[in-house]
């Protein structure tokens, strides 16, 4: 079918007046199902196919199938140390695989709930109080934030190194040094859009608190932050997920395999010899997409809403 | 509304407040233990205005609100940008680390070698009473007996040590150390020098013998050179960090300095960095684009296709389509890696081919664009869905009344409305993608090798070139050029980002 022929069912509304009949309809559809079923396919392979694997006796890649001849949790066992890998001959990296994903939860949720805070309460000041230099000080986050740290990396390594000779908790091999060096990406982007959001929280609402004798701060976490709950929500998520993908960052901070994160920890299986053991390494994925997988289910409603209004994640 | 208000409300900000003061206190002490003057000066004022901003009352409290944040953002992010744009600008690279001051006493200590005709010592290694190492040393030709430090030579009487079958087995007033406690010393002893005067040394040669070295370099400090002393070659200090001869033999190690734009002068006229530096910018941006635009287009096809009210499973559809935006990126690519790689791929065996996906430098481009736009479409589903939804039916039906064919309808009307909605994120996705390190580093860590560069992979875009040029183990590590790409990639993206900001109306935000 053209470009032409689909184009022309953009105007949905008026096809849908016209009212066919039930039949009718099915074949003016179909077509449109069968685009949807290919799409589900090429999405869904990768992710059967980790599921599979991961319930497969067979924990080899070379042998496995798409459905497992044989359903087993050994690999999740083995993910977690209480079985020697039954086909692998190799020594498996799944020992530390219970502190990687602990470490993941560690950094990556604090780093999310201390972002919700700092750029918050920022965003509280941007949106409530006209003070000098709140113009500038917007366009700079603006400005700095065009800088990704990704990009200095080199620094960061060169100043946790640095500092951490002084310094030990936040030095090299530290979570703390991961969690504070992604803190300073906190304020910028997210501040810009809850600071949109606060603004379309009506001032009245504060004004009667304040008449009330509320201070600031007792405006800012009983009135504003409650009323901002899904906001704050979704940029959690979005921090949450950005520290869980980030490798550069953290692999040249964390320096031994228990102090690793899934994403440092799990990218060692490439250089590994990993077909041998592609049943626990499919486990350790599918149990590290569950959390993330968790908080966007929750807040799918939220998320979509925000994507097709306008964008929350780039 | 229980925190801040009231009694606890003061009690939580006093009990903040003091940790606060109380870590700055502890940090404050290590510092001046170490004699970091400047550093304890700015805690020490960062700390005071702190306090003063928050024991002051119906004042500053726009700050109160932005300083936490802050803290954090000068930190770690704008003294990072600030360091970056400094070691740009040095050598900072492996062999140029130290200081001057440094790197020359590692030279002095890097000429020494075993002088002709020189002494050996009968040693042990020791400890003395308060537990330092020293070695406890007899002269073969003398038969004296001396005590080494890191200090000096020091001669002990001959009836204080206690010789059996040619080893010292005892020194009155130390504890020589014997079998296991001498396991792990070797590294240690291996370092240890006893300096003996004219620039000579005792050193340690495996557990039980020391030998006399001698320097083979001279440096006059005055001229600021080293003079060989066999020959009487001279190595100058070539403003590079390094002391070289006239015919180009370099002393190691160097040290890090200030080298002006030398390694943006690499980047443009070095050619073992420019080509490869050329092509990897290209194919940054080939990638990036590529990557956008079939997304844009997929997802633009899907939202079409799926955009009909009444649609039966519509609902499903889309919330199936969007599981891979779910997933954490970097599980998708472990799983891509592994589901592509030619021997055991699940693809290959699957359509019983043999691509090598991965290890052929065009394939593995191919499929870095495939898997980045697997990882892409949702999002551009997504956003194209909203977009269609929110163009008024009226004006397509306008259109339609006017005579315009369905494809007029779509390139005047559906096209252009959802353009102006989709196209700032489409170049925020640019951006993005152009320094999309993950996407790269998890399917081919940039890889495979292209030829004309020690460094440079096929499918590497800037950002893990740069990473390559840091981080690599075994190839040596340059973080000044390294800083210097980097700064060139911000170059590139505050470009792409200045001109998406003058199009969207982030800006009007500011009122």
């Amino acid at each position: 079918m053209s470009v032409a022929e689909r184009a022309a069912e953009i105007p949905g509304g008026l096809a849908a007046e016209r009212g066919p009949r039930k039949k009718s309809r099915f074949a003016q559809t179909w077509w449109r199902h069968a685009v949807a079923l290919f799409a589900i396919v090429i999405s869904l392979f990768p992710v059967v196919y980790v599921l599979s694997a991961a319930f497969n006796g067979n924990n080899s890649l070379t042998g496995s199938t798409l459905i497992p001849k044989k359903l087993t949790l050994d690999n999740f066992r083995a993910l977690f140390g209480h079985q020697k890998v039954v086909a692998g001959h190799a020594t498996f990296a799944g020992a530390h695989y219970a502190a990687w994903f602990a470490n993941s939860m560690i950094v990556a949720g604090g780093t999310a709930i201390c972002t919700i805070l700092l750029s918050a309460a920022a965003a509280y000041a941007f949106s409530r109080f006209r003070f000098r230099g709140r113009r500038v000080g917007m366009l700079m986050l603006l400005l700095i934030q065009m800088f990704p740290q990704l990009l200095a990396v080199v620094a960061i390594y060169l100043i946790v190194y640095n500092v951490g000779s002084i310094f030990h908790i936040i030095g090299l091999n530290t979570l703390t040094a991961l969690i504070v060096v992604y803190l300073g990406g906190a304020m910028g982007v997210n501040t810009w859009l809850m600071k949109g959001f606060f603004d379309t929280i009506p001032a009245e609402l504060d004004e009667s608190a304040r008449v009330d004798g509320a201070t600031p701060a007792q405006v800012f976490w009983g009135v504003v932050l409650p009323l901002a709950a899904p906001v704050l929500a979704v940029i959690g998520l979005i921090t949450f997920i950005t520290a869980l993908n980030d490798f550069a960052i953290a692999s040249v901070i964390l320096e031994t395999q228990h102090k690793f994160t899934l994403s440092v920890g799990l990218r060692q299986y490439i250089d590994q010899e990993y077909s041998e053991h592609w049943g626990p390494f499919a486990a350790g994925v599918l149990i590290a997409a569950v959390p993330a997988g968790l908080l966007f289910t929750f807040l799918q409603r939220f998320i979509v809403e925000g994507l097709t209004q306008g964008a929350v994640k780039g | 509304m229980a925190f801040f208000s009231g009694p606890v409300g003061v009690a939580t900000k006093i009990a903040l407040l003091s940790a606060a003061n109380a870590i700055a206190l502890w940090a404050e002490i290590v510092l001046i233990g170490r004699h970091r003057w400047i550093p304890v000066l700015v805690l020490a004022l960062a700390t005071l205005a702190i306090d003063a901003i928050y024991l002051t009352q119906h004042r500053a409290i726009p700050a109160k609100f932005l300083v936490p944040g802050t803290i954090f953002l000068l930190a770690f992010q704008v003294i990072p940008v600030v360091y970056t744009i400094n070691v740009a600008f040095t050598n900072y690279s492996t062999g140029h680390i130290l200081s001057k001051p440094q790197a020359i006493a590692g030279i002095k200590s890097n000429s020494l070698t075993e002088a002709e005709n020189g002494k050996s010592y009968t040693m042990a290694a020791s400890r003395d009473k308060a537990g330092h190492l020293v070695l406890v040393l007899l002269d073969e030709d003398t038969g004296k007996t001396y005590v080494g430090t890191s200090s000096g030579l020091r001669p002990i009487a001959r009836s204080d040590v206690k010789i059996s079958d040619g080893n010292i087995t005892a020194a009155r007033g130390y504890h020589v150390l014997q079998g296991t406690e001498l396991t792990g010393l070797d590294k240690t002893l291996s370092a240890f020098t006893v300096p003996v005067g004219g620039g000579k040394a005792v050193e340690p040669q495996g557990l039980d013998t020391a030998v006399v070295l001698e320097p083979t370099l001279r440096f006059d400090a005055r001229a600021d050179q080293f003079v060989r002393i066999k020959g009487g070659t001279v190595f100058r200090d070539n403003g590079e960090g390094s002391y070289v001869s006239a015919t180009g033999e370099e002393l190691e190690p160097g040290w890090k300095t200030y080298i002006g734009t030398k390694n943006f002068g690499h980047i443009i006229h070095d050619p073992l960095i420019r080509k490869p530096f050329l092509q990897v910018f290209a194919w940054t941006i080939v990638f990036a684009t590529l990557v956008v635009l079939a997304s844009f287009g997929l997802g633009l096809l899907l939202a079409i296709t799926l955009n009909k009210p009444g649609l039966a499973l519509q609902r499903t559809y889309r919330a199936i389509l969007i599981i891979p935006y779910a997933v954490p990126a970097f599980l998708s690519l472990l799983v891509w890696q592994g589901l592509l790689n030619d021997d055991f791929g699940v693809v290959n065996r699957a359509f019983h081919i043999s691509i090598p996906w991965l290890f052929d430098p065009w394939w593995a481009r191919v499929s870095v664009i495939l898997v980045s736009v697997w990882l892409t479409v949702p999002y551009f589903f997504l956003v194209s869905l909203g977009a269609l939804q929110s163009i008024p039916a009226e004006l397509v039906e306008a259109a339609r009344v006017d005579g315009a064919g369905a494809l007029q309808v779509f390139r005047r009307v559906t096209l252009p409305l959802l353009l102006v909605a989709v196209a700032p994120l489409m170049i925020a996705s640019f951006a993005f993608n152009f320094n999309n390190f993950n996407n790269i580093f998890f399917l081919t860590g940039g890889g495979p090798q292209m030829g004309n560069s020690p460094i440079a992979g096929a499918t590497d875009i800037l950002i893990s070139y740069t990473y390559k040029i840091a981080f690599a183990a075994g190839k040596g590590q340059d973080y000044g050029l390294a800083s210097a790409v980097a700064i060139f990639i911000f170059f590139v993206v505050a470009t792409i980002s200045a001109i998406s900001f003058s199009r969207t109306k982030a800006l009007e935000n500011l009122a």
